[in-house]
């Protein structure tokens, strides 16, 4: 599991985030929402490790961070993408290529290995940065706005794929995002913040089953439930 | 290559030919402004003077050339890896740059001889600054998260550079190889003008000064031509290194 205990953050004159504590159970599905600047992001890159903070964050060994824009390095194929992170956690060499293969099987990209991130569509660039991070089999999973640059359409699609690998691996995941019904089909649990200075006003169990398809969406129960966690983030302002 | 890309720069030579014709035969003194045809005979009649020239020139350049590369990269990867020492460094690359290389040329002469060695550490001092400046500015503009993807990964700083920081920066690397591939062949030939003629001959700036003391100036215009396109040469082999390098992903080069 993943504990954020008495985590409060300042940037020089900014009071970034009030006071945060959260637990997180293994294998849970967690989305924060909230609006811009409220520090979710900050949030985010604190329990990463990326950013200092006051209070403490206890969590598992093996994570891996997706990031909004996908980054890739663009000088690398697919295929020499997907064994990036491989390298640098020093995974046999002899594993690599199979590992590899594989993920970008799951992730609907084999026959691109040679192709390079500039040919790739936002879809396809985020499903190798999924890849990327989900080959190394991490015990938590951490998504910065990661759909946030794709097409409606698309990003219906891959919350779906992301629904399905989280489903497969059972990953623990933490998704920041300003879509509510990307938070609420996701999500187990669904985290409300406050404007600056951040902190959770809401925590909203999301009551749906793990095994969630495209039909859920026109459901009245999730209709209902989108616009009561949006209306919880209106009437904060 | 299409038609339409080569005939701009063909039809612009061909213009800049004439023009130049017809001012030669406007004047009719040699000596002060001989006309392309008879450049281009100096070249024919004094060949292999040039050639020889050109050898010596070619090698001052490239080994000036080749140690501001290794020196240049090595001293922006070293000041990258620190603020504390960028801020030591970098204003001295800076005085590098504005440092009259002529003026000191007659020192240079002076602690490493008549020689050889002279001209190429002048050629090295003139290539050296963009360089050093546009490599650190490309081992220092790291895209932020890419740095955060390979801090959460626990990669070292040798790792880092390598795989991440020295790659990215390639495209800038570049462009300072660009600007410098021309300025080693200027190098030499300023070094040459001072050092003189060394042991053998001398290089192309020896041999302009030779010529020009002879009044030959049809043999100083094909000199010079020869140092231009020796230094064009240089500039050719960088950007196909460049595209070499970068046509799978630098907008710079993918077409």
């Amino acid at each position: 599991m993943i504990s954020v205990s008495n985590v409060t953050k300042h940037f020089d004159k900014v009071h970034a985030l009030a006071e945060v504590n959260l637990d997180i159970a293994a294998g849970e599905f967690i989305t924060i929402v909230g609006p811009s600047g409220c520090g979710k992001s900050t949030l985010l890159r604190i329990i990463a490790g990326l950013v200092s903070t006051n209070g403490s964050v206890m969590k598992p060994a093996k994570g891996a961070f997706v990031f909004q824009d996908a980054a890739l390095l663009p000088w690398r194929n697919v295929q020499k993408n997907v064994e990036l992170l491989m390298e640098l956690e020093s995974v046999p060499k002899a594993q690599i290529a199979e590992k590899a293969r594989s993920v970008l099987q799951q992730v609907g990209l084999t026959g691109f290995e040679k192709s390079y991130p500039h040919q790739l569509s936002g879809g396809m660039k985020m499903r190798l940065s999924l890849a990327r991070s989900l080959v190394l089999r991490p015990d938590y999973l951490l998504m910065d706005e990661p759909l946030s640059a794709v097409d409606e359409l698309t990003r219906e699609v891959l919350q779906e794929e992301i629904h399905t690998l989280w489903n497969k691996d059972k990953f623990t995941a933490i998704l920041v995002t300003h879509n509510v019904a990307e938070a609420v089909y996701l999500s187990n649990r669904v985290v409300v913040m406050s404007p600056r200075p951040g902190e959770i006003i809401h925590i909203v169990d999301v009551p749906f089953g793990d095994d969630r398809n495209q039909k859920l969406r026109s459901t009245s129960k999730f209709t209902k439930l989108v616009s009561d966690i949006s209306g919880k983030l209106r009437t904060w302002k | 290559m299409e038609i339409k890309n080569i005939a701009p720069p063909i039809l612009v030579l061909i213009l800049f030919l004439l023009v130049w014709s017809f001012a030669a035969s406007l004047y009719d003194m040699v000596f002060l402004l001989p006309g392309p045809l008879t450049v281009a005979q100096a070249f024919v009649s004094d060949f292999e003077l040039i050639v020889g020239g050109l050898w010596i020139t070619f090698q001052e350049a490239l080994y000036g050339y080749l140690l501001a590369i290794t020196i240049g990269v090595t001293f922006a990867a070293i000041m990258s890896q620190s603020k504390i020492l960028e801020r030591s460094f970098y204003p001295y690359a800076i005085l590098l740059q504005t440092l009259p290389a002529v003026a000191v040329a007659p020192l240079i002469v002076l602690w490493f001889g008549f020689d050889m060695q002279s001209v190429v550490i002048i050629s090295l001092i003139i290539s050296l600054f963009p360089i050093i400046n546009n490599t650190l500015l490309g081992l220092k503009s790291t895209s932020i998260n890419l740095v955060e993807l390979f801090q959460m990964h626990n990669s070292s700083r040798f790792i880092n550079f390598f795989k991440l920081r020295l790659p990215a920066a390639i495209p800038n690397v570049i462009a300072g190889l660009r600007i410098s591939a021309g300025l080693s062949v200027i190098g030499s030939i300023v070094g040459e003008f001072i050092v003189g003629s060394g042991s053998e001959g001398g290089g192309l700036g020896v041999m302009i000064i030779y010529a020009q003391g002879d009044l030959e100036t049809p043999l100083v215009m094909a000199l010079i031509l020869t140092a231009t396109l020796l230094g064009f040469a240089f500039f050719m082999t960088v950007s196909a290194l460049g595209y070499y390098l970068l046509h799978n992903w630098h907008e710079s080069e993918i077409s």
